[in-house]
């Protein structure tokens, strides 16, 4: 329910135009893991559905099972180059040193926190003492001892949806443009909409060191932007969300003083 | 099903706001759904096999997935034993599916998912006075699935938004080629199709209910306990709105459930009707309050500090219709002290002596007894009081202050 409160806040915001939008947040003392660091993945959150004529989202379970392997798959393809260590939970009981249920409570608890971050960072409701400080959430002591148990250094979250355009969506889309010859134009009923974010929780500290959120549309139904259900959009996805993980403020400035 | 795309013309839609504008003023005009029309619409161990409703059964078992692990639920063993058991009993065919779900919320409700499990609410079982009470509101969700409520709904709701969708562009786009705005029409059309999906959600909910009447009086409790379920909720609902100084919500056409009085009237019809001449239908009453007996005392606890004094009191009269004891009493004492207007310390006080006349009474009844009697002057019988209060309850966190009090 949490998590389909952000999707949709989030979906609510997107920008008029036809894009993708990327815009990540990180904590001011970040810096991107690299070389011999240990990564574990929660089970990412997917979900690919269709959009009906009428504009209703229409889960579809054989296109959703595609698109999870593909970015499990992307993932995998992903981290392999960077040299850490990285294990991708497909189910919550697969973490060794944590209960199932220790797993589901940490998930909630970041989905719960990811929310505060979208409000305050993303839908405009910033927090006038939290101004230019980067991202300063925690998920507290729980995750400190979550990596203490399971022995990683970082989790990360990740959430994905997508949908696409139905053939009736477009045709409407189609007649909306077709109308533009007689005076009545509506080409922009909206199409496939891809929303996806990701968060990566320190869990030596216990900190949200690093937030992105991608969010691609089309207001014309028949336009696409990488289907999840193939897997180069699956691997176009990672990379956009994940591909360019940048340091934190203070960390960019110690690296750019010397060249000054 | 032979309903096809309204065509946009004038006198349709003239005609479909004329009908929309009747049923605002004649309320409800749907037919009743009898009981003996709702046969089950799948059989045991069903799993979907269409697209669209496999779609939604993956979204529902995440769902499932994580309800199940919520730390909102109750897991008393005594009682997710007994909601299985009477779901088993009134579940129909897929009686031996159903997975139920006792959640800690006081709030009268209990809902289906459409993958078979069931989220009763803690707020239910405060209300409810017996087993086929109990049993009525599980088999009538029970009833949406064994009816397939959720897919049809969906499907309802995706053709209806594809002909609204399809026509509003058809209006505009011919509109303007045939140069007449139809923007007004296209708004009552918009107007229409919203109406009609309250509509049908509305038909559903009696749809389960006449399901559910039929289903108790197969499973051999009496069928009339669900009617008053309905009338005891109308009495609650009007004693909390009494109490605010407003009125009880009348239904309206946005509506997703129909108007409690209609279902009220239609389940004691229905009730008639799936009764058989012979047969005996049993109310268990005992077995019911035994069961909840340890889960009581909470679930007045969270009642009384809902701050809805209107709806509390009219809950422990109903509840002690079957008879008062220490429980009720200590509660209906705390109604008046949580209130706390002028002379209901009084009152509370008042309620807090009649319970511990009680030997049911719980031991805060007697440490709010004492603290009456110490305002009242009466520091004696206040000080025997603590004493009997600390013999219930030597660990009270409160104890060192108790004890200053008796000196």
């Amino acid at each position: 329910m949490r998590k389909s409160g952000v999707a949709l806040a989030l979906a609510l915001s997107l920008a008029t135009s036809a894009c993708v939008q990327t815009r990540q947040y990180a904590d001011v003392q970040f810096t991107p893991p690299k070389g011999d660091y240990r990564l574990l993945v929660l089970r990412p959150d997917v979900s690919v559905g269709s959009l009906t004529t009428g504009g209703l989202v229409e889960n579809r379970a054989d296109w959703t099972e595609q698109a999870r392997a593909n970015i499990i798959a992307a993932l995998r393809a992903q981290q392999a180059g960077r040299g850490g260590k990285v294990q991708i939970l497909e189910r919550r009981n697969q973490l060794a040193g944590a209960s199932e249920q220790e797993v589901a409570d940490f998930e909630r608890l970041f989905y719960a926190v990811g929310e505060s971050i979208v409000i305050h960072k993303y839908l405009g409701d910033y927090l006038p003492t939290k101004r230019r400080q980067g991202l300063d959430w925690t998920l507290g002591e729980d995750a400190v001892q979550l990596g203490r148990k399971s022995g990683y250094d970082y989790a990360l979250f990740m959430h994905a949806e997508d949908q696409v355009a139905s053939g009736g969506r477009i045709a409407l889309g189609i007649l909306g443009l077709a109308g533009c010859a007689v005076g009545f134009c509506a080409p922009n009923i909206g199409g496939a909409t891809q929303l996806d974010y990701a968060g990566l929780v320190d869990l030596r500290t216990g900190e949200v060191v690093w937030f992105n959120v991608v969010r691609a549309g089309s207001e014309i139904p028949g336009i696409k932007f990488g289907d999840l259900r193939t897997p180069e959009g699956s691997a176009q996805m990672v990379e956009r969300l994940l591909g360019r993980m940048k340091p934190g403020r203070e960390v960019r400035r110690a690296q750019e003083a010397p060249k000054s | 099903m032979c309903r096809c795309c309204p065509g946009l013309n004038r006198r349709s839609l003239l005609a479909g706001g004329a009908a929309a504008a009747a049923a605002l003023t004649t309320g409800r005009a749907e037919a009743r759904i009898l009981p003996k029309d709702m046969v089950p619409l799948i059989g045991p161990g069903f799993r979907p096999v269409d697209k669209d409703e496999q779609g939604i059964w993956q979204l529902m078992d995440r769902a499932e997935e994580e309800i199940a692990g919520s730390n909102l639920l109750i897991t008393d063993p005594r009682l997710t034993l007994y909601l299985k058991e009477i779901i088993g009993r009134v579940g129909g065919p897929a009686a031996k599916d159903f997975r139920i779900y006792l959640a800690h919320i006081p709030d009268f409700n209990a809902m289906m998912f459409p993958t078979g499990f069931a989220v009763v609410f803690s707020g239910l079982l405060l209300r409810m006075r017996n087993e086929a009470q109990l049993a009525g509101v599980i088999a009538h969700e029970s009833g949406h699935f064994l009816r397939r409520h959720q897919i049809r709904s969906w499907r309802d709701q995706r053709r209806k938004t594809d002909i609204f969708s399809i026509a509003a562009m058809a209006a505009g786009v011919g509109g303007a080629g045939a140069g007449v705005y139809l923007g007004d029409y296209v708004q009552l059309a918009q107007l229409g199709t919203l109406l009609s999906l309250f509509q049908y959600s509305r038909e559903m909910e009696a749809e389960a209910d006449a399901m559910g009447a039929r289903l108790i009086a197969e499973a051999g409790y009496e069928p009339t306990e669900m009617s008053a379920i309905w009338q005891q909720l109308i009495g609650e609902e009007t004693a909390s709105a009494r109490y605010r100084r407003k009125h009880r919500r009348r239904g309206s056409l946005f509506d997703t459930h129909p108007s409690e009085p209609a279902r009220m009237a239609d389940l004691k019809i229905d009730a008639e009707e799936v009764r058989q001449t012979g047969h005996t239908y049993e109310v268990g009453k005992e077995r019911y309050l035994a069961t909840i007996a340890g889960i009581r005392p909470t679930l007045l606890d969270d009642q009384v500090k809902l701050n809805d004094p209107g709806a509390s009191q009219y809950l422990i009269e109903t509840l002690a219709q079957d008879g008062w004891n220490g429980l009720l009493r200590y509660y209906e004492g705390e109604v008046w002290r949580l209130r706390n207007r002028r002379g209901d310390d009084v009152r509370a006080g008042q309620s807090y002596a009649a319970a511990v006349g009680y030997p049911d009474a719980p031991a805060d009844a007697w440490r709010w007894h004492g603290i009456s009697l110490m305002k009242a002057g009466r520091g004696a019988e206040a000080k025997s009081a603590f004493a009997r209060y600390l013999t219930m309850k030597p660990d009270a966190a409160d104890a060192a202050w108790v004890r200053q009090m008796i000196g």
